[in-house]
């Protein structure tokens, strides 16, 4: 296995590492890690740095951003903290995160496709729910007819849950997917 | 059996604390520190004072080498600085510039 990097479980780093190889962590690495392979952070494995890679694989706790061009997965047993960009990003069952989560591309073409999906498949999160608010068809040409009409029936029930209802309306949907609302949320407040 | 091993395009900048046998095939910049024996293979490039067990040197070495066993200096090495050692080997075609302390 000759260029595969591996840091060991009794091995503490404090360095900036750079190169091109896969690098596998089980010890201790703290400042900075950007390679252009494959990096797995095993479970053994703390990490203190902001990671770049192809691909970011994690099992151990990591107190950093992590940034990958194809994809990161973390997995049952990994503790991230710190913000995660990646055109795929997948989370485990017992993978725990705190931070933003982004997938999106960081430049690449296959990347921006791929957003461009995940955008799309947002948008048609919310238009059901629109539509289910006004209890009206999709049909996009009717959509300012039937705005007024989903005014008309949250009036009509109560007079004081207009503003709710309408605000609730425009900010999207209490219901879709609070926590990544918390979530997004939680890091905005984090930045300031 | 190693455990840590730094990759052939590998570069560490900063220190290396090991409580394992470390294998350099890579850059290290720096420190490196290994309880047990530490490799730097022919290719490797390590600018940096290394301290640890049994020590093999096939690659370059810049700094000083202090070990609490050997230091064996391969044909092909090059190491510039002071080895201090139990015991130090420096093989035919070896290149070496520095002191040598062992205990006599």
């Amino acid at each position: 296995m000759a260029g595969a990097t591996i840091i060991g479980r009794d091995t503490r780093i404090r360095a900036r590492v750079t190169g091109a190889s896969d690098v596998e962590v089980q010890g201790h690495l703290e400042g900075e890690l950007t390679v252009t392979g494959e990096v797995v952070i095993d479970a053994t494995a703390t990490v203190a740095a902001d990671v770049r890679g192809r691909r970011i694989v994690v099992r151990g706790a990591v107190k950093g951003d992590l940034n990958a061009e194809e994809s990161i997965r973390l997995e049952d047993g990994a503790r991230v903290v710190g913000d995660i960009r990646a055109p795929r990003v997948a989370i485990a069952p017992g993978g725990l995160v705190r931070g933003y989560v982004e997938t999106q591309a960081s430049g690449a073409k296959p990347a921006a496709v791929k957003s461009a999906a995940s955008a799309a498949r947002h948008t048609t999160h919310t238009t059901p729910t629109h539509a289910a608010h006004a209890s009206a068809p999709k049909a996009a040409p009717h959509a300012p007819a039937s705005k007024p009409k989903l005014a008309h029936v949250a009036t009509k029930p109560a007079a004081s849950h207009r503003g709710l209802t309408l605000a609730g309306g425009k900010a999207a949907p209490k219901p879709v997917v609070p926590v990544l609302k918390k979530g997004t949320k939680a890091a905005l407040t984090k930045r300031r | 059996m190693a455990s840590t091993v730094i990759g052939a395009n590998i570069t560490i900048e900063g220190e290396v604390i090991a409580d394992e046998d470390v294998v350099v095939q890579g850059t290290i910049r720096g420190k490196l520190t290994a309880k047990d024996g530490v490799v730097v293979e022919a290719g490797a490039v390590v600018e940096a004072d290394v301290s640890g067990g049994p020590m093999t040197v096939a690659g370059q070495v810049t700094g000083n080498v202090t070990s609490t066993d050997r230091v064996e200096l391969q044909s092909g090495a090059r190491v510039i600085g002071n080895v201090k050692a139990a015991r130090i080997t420096i093989a035919d075609g070896a290149h070496f510039k520095g002191n040598v302390d062992m205990d006599v």
